[in-house]
């Protein structure tokens, strides 16, 4: 049975160890939060995830969503659980305290979401996806859509969605065919909106779609796209739900994971009125989007960390507790017995794996979360700019990179669990299946990487990159210096060397009109970027892992003293393997930073020049 | 009224227990507040929020600094301040125990002390009974079921015993103990209850609203030496071993197979 863990030492570690929380602590926008605070903050979200969220998962992914006459009813596991965490004010965590939020910093939103999407993602997302469309109404709002919406939204009261895509309008959002007409104060809009996220569901009285659509006589494309505040019951004088506003759920989808979350087919004033409220200007609705596009993408990122993390701890438990074949040290007796699988180095290849990817995202994540607050909390302009850089360059990486590896590691923890991982009776294969989904939405990966070298990778005129380049150097700096990790650090400088001459050429192409290279090498050139900082990640945990270790009185030079101490203590056990972690993925993973600078530089056009047999 | 609550801090019970020479190892041991503890402050919450009778409730602990954050979880669930005796929380024993408890109970002069009936580490099951008796106070262990009278004077304990439930009324001040079933939805009443209220099974969790709070709750800090209490050793631990492994099990051949070894080697028969 699956008995749902989180990496709370590790949460904790990035936390208060790799990240300066003392410097977000101390502005004026978050000094309402101590260490301790945030400590407890986890700690109770940890017991609401595994003790409430946990126990939900498989069996709402078993029972699924149904429709019935467009409603749409979501598992009953799910309702304790959603109230549990509106209960305990959860949903307004990182939201204006002006509406009924905590103010929290997002970093702490991500820790904990680490462990409720670990726990169930199909319940997290809509419980995420009500305060990201609440924001949209705080930022681009009026005073009196703000004083309607917002509060109701960041309780849990109104639940929220954010109504992109239509069937011809994916990936190529411009395409868009919604419509609106402007009537007195507000609009009519007419259209169909598919795959929208908890687009209707049982567990609110009232839904709010963000929606996107076009104003009669706007231009085609992205710029002619507006943001809508479209809610399900139109709010009555006192603020309740009042009369229908004609928003239909026409079906849901059936979907390899995810399934208790209701994925819809909206459509709006097909069979009377729907009424909508400008958000922002007209014409400006992509802007808009755009603004919350940096959370959004963290936010799913983060779904690849946390949903290969809580695999990998069933692996880890699972490789320990599965007898089969002999420890290697008796391979040539027959008698010998039995040993659990984690003792065979193949084995242990596949979960060290599992543990250096699923530990490098999350500081990755946790990270560019942190650049988030930063930037958010900043005094002026030029306080803001360094992590504004940052941020912008990590963003696609963060999604696209954690979700890719995010689901390889949910397979290399199935594969650990042999044939049973393939069977229902174990968790992995419901983590991989709902993990696949990351990878699509929000923006596909190949969207991200596009981002990435069209966009991110020459902003701020190469400020962006450059930003980047000093945060890796600097760690390659500090372990180049160091008695123990000097090699590493060396490594480090090497790949970052390489990365700098590749992103150079891919900017020299674009500037030389050759649009088809960063194109054909965008997600190669973005697992690149995301190698070199897991690397570079996880080389800065092995250096305070190891002043952590020599500050508890273990000499980290000293091999077997800190074997032996590993065993003990559950401390130096959890420092030790931080560094190890780093060793391993810098000899195991980093090289593959080559192979991936080598196909993006190659020039190969192959891609392209071939002729595909058209299929009938 | 004023309810005195006893919190415990105890290894997070779905841990491995792992012994280390004489002693279990708690490194790296993730600590929660005693599950029956907790049980206890949720059934002072209830009887707070119905009654209106009750005006603070007081949550003590005993132990080292850390045992703060355990404190503070009571008080972000909605106790209302909390005293934390400076000691060593793993040698004490229950004798031990019994005595600071009965001397913050002189200082605090609660209506109605209320503890868990055991602390999952050494499940003793002791300390109640003995500051009843320290105090000369009625004490009824083992509650499933608390009903509060109208003007505070007594207290209705229902316990779970073989068959079924029996009811004692306790006059206050007292000590009650709290089994797992105080925290049925509802198991706890007051005058002030409505007909159909209905709690969340369980110890409720902290709300961030509440954690937030927790920090601006008053915590006392005082030293066994403060309380003019002796320490006075009365178990000595000599040694710490995990029970045997259960070893594996055989497939017998036929039934009177089975029951010779059940009659021979297990002796059950
Ligand atoms: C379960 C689920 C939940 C969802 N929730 C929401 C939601 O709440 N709200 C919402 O608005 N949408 C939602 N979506 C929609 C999701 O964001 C889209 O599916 C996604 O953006 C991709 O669009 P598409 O499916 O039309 O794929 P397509 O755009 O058809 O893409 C197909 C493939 O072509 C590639 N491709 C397309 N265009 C380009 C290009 N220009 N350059 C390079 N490659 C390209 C893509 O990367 C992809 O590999 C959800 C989808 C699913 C499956």
């Amino acid at each position: 049975m699956a008995q749902y863990a989180a990496d709370v030492r590790d949460i904790k570690f990035v936390l208060f160890e790799q990240l300066d929380i003392d410097g977000l602590i101390t502005t004026e926008r978050f000094n309402d939060f101590s260490r301790d605070d945030i400590a407890m903050i986890v700690d109770e979200g940890y017991k609401l995830a595994r003790e409430v969220f946990a126990p939900s998962n498989e069996p709402a992914d078993r029972e699924g969503c149904t429709i019935e006459d467009g409603k749409v009813t979501v598992p009953k596991v799910m309702r304790e659980p959603w109230k549990a965490f509106i209960d305990g004010g959860w949903l307004g965590l990182a939201m204006n305290p002006k509406y009924g939020g905590q103010g929290a910093p997002d970093v702490l939103r991500k820790a904990v979401d680490d462990m409720f999407f670990g726990a169930n993602i199909s319940l997290n997302l809509g419980l995420l996806l009500t305060p990201s469309s609440g924001h949209l109404i705080e930022v681009f709002g009026t005073e009196a859509l703000r004083k309607t919406y917002c509060e109701k939204m960041y309780t849990g009261v109104w639940s929220g969605t954010m109504c992109l895509t239509e069937s011809g309008a994916g990936s190529d959002v411009g395409a868009s065919k919604t419509k609106a007409t402007k009537v007195d104060d507000h609009y009519l809009i007419e259209g169909e909106k598919i795959f929208i996220t908890f687009g209707e569901h049982d567990l609110t009285e009232n839904i709010v779609h963000c929606v996107l659509a076009r104003v009669e006589g706007a231009p085609a494309g992205t710029k002619g796209l507006s943001l809508f505040c479209v809610p399900k019951f139109l709010p009555d004088a006192n603020g309740k739900p009042g009369e229908f506003n004609n928003v239909v759920c026409a079906g849901i989808e059936h979907k390899m994971g995810i399934n208790a979350s209701p994925t819809c087919t909206m459509t709006f004033g097909a069979n009377g009125p729907c009424k909508g409220w400008l958000l922002g200007d007209e014409n400006r609705g992509m802007a808009a989007m755009f603004q919350m596009m940096n959370e959004a993408r963290i936010n799913v990122g983060m779904q690849g960390a946390a949903l290969a993390s809580a695999a990998m701890l069933e692996a880890l438990r699972y490789a320990q507790e599965r007898l089969q074949g002999s420890h290697i040290k008796d391979f040539k007796n027959a008698d010998a017995p039995r040993t659990a699988i984690i003792n065979h180095p193949d084995v242990r290849m596949m979960l060290m794996r599992q543990k250096a990817y699923c530990e490098g995202m999350r500081s990755m994540l946790m990270y560019t979360s942190y650049a988030f607050d930063r930037e958010q909390a900043a005094k002026d302009e030029q306080e803001r700019e360094p992590w504004s850089a940052v941020l912008d360059f990590l963003t696609p990486i963060c999604k696209a990179y954690c979700t890719d590896m995010g689901f390889r590691v949910t397979e290399w923890a199935l594969q650990c669990f042999g044939g049973y991982g393939y069977l229902k009776d174990y968790p992995a294969e419901q983590y991989m299946r709902d993990s696949k989904i990351a990878s699509l939405y929000e923006g596909t990966n190949g969207i991200q990487a596009l981002d990435l070298v069209g966009r991110k990778l020459g902003g701020r005129g190469g400020g962006n990159a450059k930003a980047v380049g000093k945060m890796v150097s600097k760690v390659a700096e500090k372990a180049a210096g160091h008695p123990r990790f000097g090699e590493l650090g060396k490594a480090l400088g090497v790949a970052l060397a390489r990365w700098g001459e590749v992103s150079k050429g891919l900017g020299a192409a674009a500037a030389g009109g050759n649009m088809l290279a960063p194109m054909l090498g965008a997600t190669q050139y973005l697992g690149l970027c995301g190698d070199m900082l897991m690397a570079s990640f996880l080389l800065e945990q092995a250096l305070i892992a190891d002043t952590a270790l020599e500050k508890a009185g273990v000499d980290p030079a000293d091999a077997k003293a800190l074997l032996a101490a590993a065993r003990t203590d559950a401390e130096v056990r959890f420092y030790d393997s931080k560094i190890k972690t780093a060793r391993f993925f810098f000899a195991n993973e980093l090289p593959q930073l080559e192979a991936k600078a080598r196909s993006v530089t190659s020039g190969d056009t192959s891609a392209m020049d071939i002729v595909w047999p058209e299929l009938a | 009224m004023k309810i005195l609550v006893t919190a415990k801090r105890v290894p997070d019970p779905e841990q491995k227990v792992k012994v280390q020479g004489d002693a279990i190892d708690l490194s790296g041991m993730n600590f929660v507040v005693n599950p029956f503890d907790e049980y206890a402050v949720e059934a002072a919450l209830r009887l707070k929020e119905s009654s209106g009778a009750v005006d603070e409730i007081v949550v003590l602990t005993i132990g080292s600094k850390d045992v703060t954050q355990q404190l503070r979880s009571c008080l972000a669930m909605g106790a209302d301040r909390g005293i934390l005796v400076e000691g060593d929380d793993d040698s004490l024993d229950s004798e031990q125990t019994a005595r600071i408890i009965k001397a913050v109970y002189e200082r605090e002069s609660p209506d109605l002390l209320l503890m868990g009936k055991q602390a999952v580490d050494g499940d003793n099951n002791q300390v109640a009974q003995l500051v009843a008796g320290k105090l000369d106070l009625p004490q009824a262990c083992f509650a499933g079921q608390l009903e509060l009278e109208g003007d505070a004077s007594a207290i209705t304990v229902g316990r779970e015993i073989d068959g079924g439930m029996e009811f004692k009324k306790v006059p206050l001040p007292s000590v009650v103990t709290v089994d797992l079933r105080i925290v049925m939805p509802t198991a706890v009443k007051t005058a002030g209850s409505k007909d159909n209220q209905e709690y969340a099974e369980g110890p409720r969790y902290a709300s961030l609203k509440g954690i937030m709070q927790a920090k601006k709750k008053k915590i006392d800090e005082i030293s066994v030496g403060d309380l003019g209490v002796e320490l006075e050793q009365w178990v000595k631990t000599t040694s710490v071993e995990t029970p045997p492994s259960r070893s594996a099990g055989i497939k017998v051949e036929s039934v009177d197979e089975l029951v010779d070894k059940l009659q021979n080697e297990a002796k059950v028969l």
